[in-house]
């Protein structure tokens, strides 16, 4: 029930944004993984540039995916929260979106994540999501990420996240039965899959 | 009941509501996610982490009672400082290292930030002055008697 309220919301939201082209999936489609249906919901407010937002992605939600996403027991929801003190991530978040858009919001988290300290320092956002991108990709890429939408969908995951009391990233919303569960920092995976198998067998 | 005496008790009285609450707090949640929060300060194996997220909110609870009452007061007094610096030096660590974890003091939620910093600090600060109290107490009943 409480997941169908946060998606009306997200919906409500999304429609408050100047109407979309009828090719563009809502944000709320490209950035989630997993069925809908699934028992534990699990928003994950992250920043490209945060150090322990790369661990959490590459340590915790990879095999998070494959042990619960992918056997339909966690529905992961990825939400943007890029913080001010990152120069580039901002930036990092919409580029993510705009691969979102045409479904390689998984190549191209991958790829920020796993460069992160390379443009964090240069800044070469867009080369760096685009490296991940045939050619043709990139050119959409690149003209996606400077669409109004796309920046609107990256401040409304942020305003999502202040509503949820997100203070710091990242920060793993975990809903299970109404019950709402945020866990902060990199968490270790071996803590939450007892976790999860704890709400599971509740 | 002379000036230290008062301070003494309202020093006792904070200290035991200070544990009480965050006793209560860290049981009112699943221990695992107490246990991912004490994980995130990365000095503890996953045995000692999940050993002390079970046994840590009953032992603050513990203190909490104990304070309260009185009963044992110089080694309550000495024990509550000691566990308050570990959770300073903890905290100081984590800040100074640029951690951004969650202190995890009452509950989940909290970033460790200066004002946990400050708020931790004068609870050390406060614990530490209850226990000079209390064996200030101790020793000038015994001169007296």
């Amino acid at each position: 029930m409480s997941r169908f309220l946060l998606l009306l919301c997200c919906t409500l939201a999304v429609g408050a944004v100047p109407s979309q082209s009828s090719k563009s999936a809502p944000p709320e489609v490209v950035k989630s993984v997993g069925v809908f249906t699934a028992p534990i919901a699990i928003e994950v407010f992250s920043d490209f540039q945060c150090p322990s937002c790369k661990l959490l992605y590459e340590q915790t939600l990879r095999p998070l995916t494959d042990d619960y996403v992918a056997r339909g027991k966690v529905y992961l929801v990825h939400r943007d929260f890029p913080l001010p003190q990152h120069a580039h991530a901002r930036e990092a978040a919409c580029y993510a979106c705009a691969a979102g858009r045409i479904g390689k919001y998984e190549a191209a988290c991958d790829v920020l994540f796993r460069r992160q300290e390379v443009w964090a320092a240069d800044g070469k956002v867009a080369d760096t999501v685009c490296s991940a991108l045939s050619p043709g990709e990139a050119k959409q890429v690149r003209a996606l990420a400077k669409d109004p939408q796309i920046v609107a969908s990256v401040d409304q995951d942020i305003q999502l996240g202040q509503v949820a009391g997100v203070r710091q990233t990242p920060t793993m919303v975990i809903t299970y039965k109404n019950q709402r569960y945020p866990v902060a920092g990199a968490v270790n995976y071996d803590l939450l899959r007892r976790f999860l198998d704890q709400l599971l067998t509740k | 009941m002379n000036t230290r005496r008062w301070i003494a008790l309202i020093l006792r009285i904070a200290l035991a509501a200070v544990f009480v609450y965050a006793a209560w707090s860290k049981l009112r949640q699943p221990w695992l996610l107490f246990a991912m929060a004490i994980d995130a300060y990365g000095v503890l194996p996953q045995w000692a982490v999940m050993t002390l997220a079970r046994a840590l909110p009953w032992f603050e609870l513990a203190l909490g009672i104990l304070l309260l009452t009185g009963f044992w007061l110089r080694y309550t007094a000495m024990v509550a400082s000691a566990l308050l610096a570990v959770f300073f030096t903890l905290m100081l660590r984590s800040y100074t290292k640029g951690l951004q974890i969650n202190c995890a003091c009452f509950g989940l939620g909290e970033a460790i930030s200066l004002k946990t910093l400050l708020r931790d600090g004068l609870l050390v600060l406060s614990s530490v002055a209850l226990t000079a109290l209390a064996f200030g107490r101790v020793s000038c009943s015994a001169r007296r008697t």
